[in-house]
């Protein structure tokens, strides 16, 4: 698919590169090669292997990347592990300077989209990575993470997961207070993954703007990692932005039918729905034969944004692809270098310039300088928060 | 934080490694010629005067403190003003002329398993934010310059550190992490590659990414075998935090004899503890454990720890940070030359912290950050 508007998107993309709130490569390569980064040099194509490189970045228009420093939820040593993923990204940093730029504030961002190399900015996914502590958070901050998003898939004891079980039905006390101290701080509030009801009250706790790094709108596509409308609507007051994931399970209903009829599948043959055992994959394989799996598309993410623009607004938005975090990609959007097929849809769609360039950077950048002015209004109030959550959730 | 800025080292191509930038430091010469001494007390007065006046140039590099542990459980605190709850607070610094000092972040028993990573980012925060919330007396440094720049600023330098081993939960990545929380010095025990049987390979893989990071290994309760095998391997000198004389003193922190020729052929820093348990009861047995090592490993290898807020019980006169000048009196008094005094107090741990630098400044230009894993090396 190759839109005639295809020349003018790259060319927008040059003055207004794309801020993408979500990527999974350090994970990858934690999974792949256990960090040996000789194994997958980024400078090259790493096509066989991986959704990101870097010349895959450049052709795609990146000029800033949220690196997520994800890990597993239901393993013990959550900071352990993210302690090894942040250093991951600075051992990316060191070996590629003339590409990768730490970027720990919006001026940073600038800088390095006028010296045209891509802003490296860090997130950590799930609360399960501060191990309920505010002191490692700040730890956590001071090492460069800039946004937390508060749950994985499982709820953390002072927040609910979109896909889990209703716990303490929101934020329990300590969970506002991450909140708060992450507005002190300045680090972004992140709430993708979460249940609607942490969304509500983390947008009636924060002072600063929150993001949603990758998610898309639940009214085009019912899936719980969706955002409601409800709350879209309130990101305007909020000042923050939702950042449009390409995952084809979330974003295409059909896709969210045929993921459910596999899992389903899964479990009538005696598996887990995440199994990878051979057996398992033999299932799978065979479902797979008899139902063809339905391809999300270019047109399926603008479809979410058009209607998310209706309801939150031009400013609100950005993009957030996942890439390396998902196993099926939408066609045209197969990989990093996708973006400006994207853009070019937009342009078929009417999108301005002048739209495109919030949604591209200007939003991500706004929306990470007004968490620095907040956090510094805040610390001339407050000091670091010493709440425990014993002493808040008993 | 310095260490968080973009550096834009490229990185050395493997065959390229006679091409090496113009900007690698020259190696420094094997001995450097010692600036003569300039004297700074008058012999005509007392001791204790004298004391006073050679730290006022030369003040204490205080080499184990406790306080973050002991600040964790208190309600509230005032160290500007003077806190009676712990024996360091600013004024009392200030009294015994201490210039610099290394905040302990070792864990209690029982919080040095699964939790001791977390538990050890609480107290590098923990300690970030007392020193953030007295400008005025504490500042935190990172490196032997800061030190000399904080203490022109006339404020007494925290350098972060010691941590006990596991709290790199066994992997290089954790510790790189940790360095560039501002870690500067790991103790080397309590984890399965650096036990009774000394260091494995992945130990020794250990000290080099310590090496190429300039954090300074503390061997204060390592085995023999650990000791003698840092001694081997690290590029950089070591430390013990907290030793005094085996010879005079059996504790198993305390060093034997052939261990302290070795830390002064291998130009490491034993730092006496001012406890009663290691030293003994009395100034005078601080003193004959100074003289011992001194004798021993030589004046440039010896140093002090006043290990306060630490749980331990203190010789007599020596009961808080304010102790110090006594301490020097005493050593005056036996006829300890002025210059030796400020090797004792200042000049040592500069030396050391400096080489960590320098050490790490020419490794980084050579090694690539290590990739090992415990599993691969110690299987």
């Amino acid at each position: 698919m190759t839109s005639p508007s295809l020349a003018e998107a790259r060319e927008l993309l040059r003055e207004f590169p794309v801020v993408d709130g979500h990527n999974d490569l350090p994970w990858a390569l934690r999974e792949q090669v256990r960090y040996d980064l000789d194994a997958r040099d980024l400078a090259g194509h790493q096509n066989a292997h991986l959704h990101t490189d870097i010349p895959r970045l450049r052709e795609g228009g990146v000029g800033a990347q949220y690196w997520s420093v994800y890990v597993r939820s239901d393993l013990p040593d959550a900071v352990p592990a993210t302690l090894e993923q942040i250093d991951c990204v600075r051992q990316l940093l060191a070996r590629h300077p003339q590409d990768l730029r730490q970027a720990l504030t919006a001026a940073d961002m600038e800088a390095a989209r006028a010296e045209g190399r891509i802003a490296s900015l860090m997130g950590a996914e799930g609360g399960h990575s501060i191990a309920n502590s505010l002191g490692t958070l700040r730890g956590l901050y001071a090492l460069g993470v800039r946004y937390l998003t508060l749950t994985h898939n499982d709820n953390v004891a002072w927040a609910d997961s979109a896909t889990d079980e209703p716990g303490v039905g929101g934020l329990s006390a300590f969970g506002r207070e991450v909140v708060r101290e992450m507005n002190r701080e300045g680090m972004l509030v992140d709430l993708s993954h979460v249940a609607a009801t942490t969304m509500r009250d983390a947008l009636d706790t924060s002072s600063a703007p929150v993001i949603f790094s990758h998610s898309s709108s639940r009214a085009v596509c019912d899936h719980p990692r969706n955002i409601p409308d409800d709350v879209l609507e309130r990101l305007p007051a909020n000042g923050g932005m939702a950042m449009v994931t390409f995952v084809p399970k979330f974003v295409l209903q059909a896709a969210v039918d045929w993921t459910a009829a596999a899992d389903e599948n899964m479990r009538a043959h005696g598996f887990h729905h995440l199994a990878t055992t051979a057996e398992a994959m033999k299932v799978h394989r065979a479902f797979e034969e008899r139902t063809p799996r339905p391809v999300a598309t270019v047109s399926t993410v603008a479809d979410h944004l058009d209607h998310m623009r209706e309801v939150a607004g031009i400013d609100h938005l950005g993009i957030g692809g996942d890439y390396d975090g998902t196993a099926f990609t939408p066609d045209g959007l197969n990989d990093v270098s996708g973006y400006p097929n994207l853009i070019a849809e937009l342009l078929d769609r009417g999108w301005s310039t002048s739209d495109l360039a919030k949604l591209t950077w200007q939003n991500a950048v706004r929306v990470l300088g007004a968490a620095e002015d907040v956090a510094r209004d805040l610390q001339a109030t407050r000091g670091p928060s010493c709440a425990t959550i014993e002493s808040l959730d008993g | 934080m310095a260490d968080l800025q973009d550096d834009l080292h490229t990185a050395t191509e493997l065959g390229e490694l006679d091409d090496l930038p113009e900007s690698l430091p020259e190696p420094l010469p094997e001995s450097v010629p010692a600036e003569p001494y300039a004297p700074v007390a008058d012999p005509g007065t007392s001791p204790l005067e004298r004391a006073h006046a050679i730290l006022g140039v030369h003040p204490v590099a205080d080499g184990y403190n406790g306080l973050p542990w002991a600040l964790r459980h208190l309600p509230w605190y005032d160290l500007e003003l003077g806190e009676s709850a712990v024996d360091t607070d600013v004024p009392r610094l200030r009294e015994g002329h201490v210039g610099a000092l290394l905040w302990s972040l070792h864990l209690p028993e029982g919080l040095d398993g699964d939790r001791a990573v977390g538990a050890t980012l609480e107290q590098l925060d923990l300690v970030k934010t007392v020193v953030r919330a007295y400008p005025e007396g504490l500042r935190l440094a990172y490196t032997a310059g800061q030190i000399t720049d904080v203490r022109h600023c006339g404020r007494v330098s925290v350098l972060l550190g010691p941590a006990g081993a596991a709290a790199l939960g066994d992997s290089l990545g954790i510790l790189r992490s940790l360095h560039a929380l501002g870690l500067r010095a790991l103790t080397l025990t309590g984890a399965t590659w650096a036990s009774e049987a000394g260091l494995t390979r992945f130990g020794e893989e250990v000290l080099r990414e310590m090496n190429r990071l300039g954090v300074v290994a503390d061997l204060s309760g390592a085995s023999a075998d650990t000791v003698r095998r840092v001694f081997a391997v690290s590029k950089a000198p070591a430390l013990c935090t907290r030793s005094a004389a085996r010879a005079l003193r059996p504790h198993p922190a305390n060093l034997p004899d052939d261990l302290l020729a070795e830390l002064g052929e291998a130009k490491g820093l034993c730092m006496v503890p001012l406890t009663a348990e290691q030293t003994g009861p009395t100034v005078r047995d601080v003193a004959d454990h100074l003289d011992h090592v001194r004798r021993v490993a030589g004046a440039e290898c010896v140093g002090v720890s006043g290990t306060f807020d630490a749980g331990t019980a203190h010789p007599q006169e020596l009961g808080d940070a304010s102790c110090y000048p006594h301490l020097i009196a005493e050593l005056l008094r036996r006829g300890w030359p002025e210059a030796d005094i400020a090797l004792l107090t200042w000049g040592n741990v500069q030396r050391v912290l400096r080489s960590a630098d320098f050490t790490a400044r020419a490794a980084q230009l050579r090694r690539e950050p290590s990739t090992a894993k415990i599993a691969d090396l110690d299987g």
